[in-house]
């Protein structure tokens, strides 16, 4: 897992959800973005998914991904670079 | 106009009021009417089908069932569909002090709207707001001028049938009719889709799966409520909001409990079946299952939402006109669209009898964790 997307994604989540009050040192990578932790709700956890979208070229397809994606920045990252990784991967040639 | 209900309020007749029944329910889904829907429904048929989600703008294939192919134009598409399901009632006298209209829908005419919006023209609008949709279909209908319009997402009917009967059973008129409809179109099928709750995936009502979707369906009922009595009686009505969360309900099914908690003696004189809202959504859909399991271990539970699709703020009208058509014909129909393992072991997948109960309790939600509910007792 990538700290520079880890880090990423804590301003990304700071500047969509515009938590002004928040540096993205005092997110953890484990903490929960739900109920106790980041205390998001199910609104927030929409307006990110969208923005993950665009600015990830990943596509979410329903509420359970979401929901399960959006547990940490931890989870989040690694679930980001799975999608990439599945996106980049060149089919290989039955030729080949 | 509408009118939002966020409180928990139950119609059981009782000191100044007076009882009041379902005198008679009709709808139309993607198979036909009640009683072509209910056939289909008996023998396990999906009118479901992989439909682009912006329809004739293409997008992702999302479970849709509609009534024809869908076209953008005016007079909108479900127009003359509507004109004619509701040739029935057009001669009723409808429209007056005594006897009330309640028309009722999620949407009207809103993909009007996206249409004008798309192709510069304004033929649409006229069909594309609440007001705009109910004085035409007054007009055509020949009804009166008065009448209520409601709208609050997809328990839209059913606040209208609770305002109607509270209507009838507080004398203030003699009877009421409900009017419901909901036509799919690129507009509310997009917005499902951006919610990540309307996806490839076929609906599976209360089935333990990995992932969740509602599919949309074309609908529209009426219903109409009067003190005259018949086979069926509403023996209660509830509407309850939780305030929880836009596309799921609260988690330990408080929102079920605090809903039915004002039924509660009713619900112990009865032994109901359940028509439970199951949209095929997974959290909300486990929520449901469970809870009434543990509140009415022997009251069977099904959805037909797998089949017939999410018919929107008409649900509880079209829902309502299938089980009595069911009730009539003897036989109800099993949960369709869904395989074991189920959330909860009351979920019934076959057919069965409605002589085995007395009642049935109807159940619908909407976005933000909107509850409405109706017990039907049943000679």
């Amino acid at each position: 897992m990538s700290t520079d997307l880890v880090h990423e994604l804590k301003g990304l989540i700071i500047s969509t959800l515009d938590l002004k009050d928040l540096d993205p040192e005092q997110i953890g990578d484990q903490d929960p973005l739900f109920g106790e932790g980041l205390g998001l709700d199910s609104i927030d956890g929409l307006e990110l998914v969208v923005s993950l979208e665009k600015n990830y070229g990943i596509r979410v397809s329903s509420s359970e991904e979401s929901r399960a994606m959006l547990q940490s920045v931890a989870v989040l990252a690694a679930h980001i670079e799975a999608k990439q990784r599945e996106l980049h991967q060149v089919p290989e040639s039955p030729h080949s | 106009m509408s009118d939002t209900a966020c409180s928990c309020d139950t119609n059981a007749a009782s000191g100044n009021q007076r009882p009041c029944f379902v005198r008679s329910a009709e709808c139309i889904t993607a198979f036909g009417d009640s009683s072509a829907t209910l056939g289909k429904l008996l023998e396990g048929r999906v009118a479901l089908a992989a439909t682009p989600a912006l329809m004739a703008d293409g997008g992702e294939l999302v479970p849709m069932a509609l009534r024809g192919t869908f076209r953008e134009g005016s007079p909108p598409r479900w127009w003359e569909d509507l004109l004619e399901f509701l040739s029935p009632v057009a001669s009723g006298g409808w429209g007056s002090a005594r006897s009330p209209v309640f028309f009722a829908s999620s949407n009207f005419g809103i993909d009007g709207l996206y249409s004008t919006g798309k192709r510069r023209s304004s033929a649409d609008v006229p069909f594309s707001t609440p007001h705009g949709c109910v004085q035409r279909l007054r007009e055509s209908m020949g009804w009166g001028p008065v009448c209520w319009i409601l709208s609050h997402a997809c328990v839209s009917a059913q606040l209208a049938m609770d305002r109607a009967a509270d209507a009838v059973s507080s004398r203030r008129a003699d009877r009421a009719l409900v009017v419901s409809f909901d036509y799919v179109g690129p507009f509310v099928s997009g917005g499902f889709h951006a919610l990540k709750i309307l996806n490839t995936d076929m609906p599976a009502p209360f089935g333990d799966v990995g992932i969740g979707s509602i599919g949309l369906g074309d609908g529209a009922g009426f219903v109409e409520i009067s003190a005259e009595p018949s086979k069926f009686e509403i023996a209660a009505l509830g509407t309850y909001n939780e305030m929880y969360h836009f596309t799921s309900t609260e988690p330990t099914g408080s929102g079920f409990r605090k809903l039915l908690e004002p039924m509660a003696d009713r619900l112990r004189n009865c032994h109901p079946w359940i028509k439970g809202h199951g949209t095929g959504t997974l959290e909300p859909g486990r929520i449901e299952a469970r809870t009434l399991e543990e509140m009415l271990p022997s009251s069977p539970l099904v959805s037909w939402k797998g089949s017939i699709g999410h018919t929107l703020g008409s649900c509880a009208a079209v829902e309502l006109a299938i089980a009595m058509c069911a009730v009539d014909f003897g036989s109800i129909p099993g949960t369709v669209g869904a395989r074991p393992p189920y959330f909860a072991t009351n979920v019934m997948s076959a057919p069965f009898s409605p002589a085995d109960h007395d009642s049935v309790l109807l159940l619908c939600n909407a976005f933000g964790g909107a509850h409405g509910s109706m017990l039907l007792r049943y000679d």
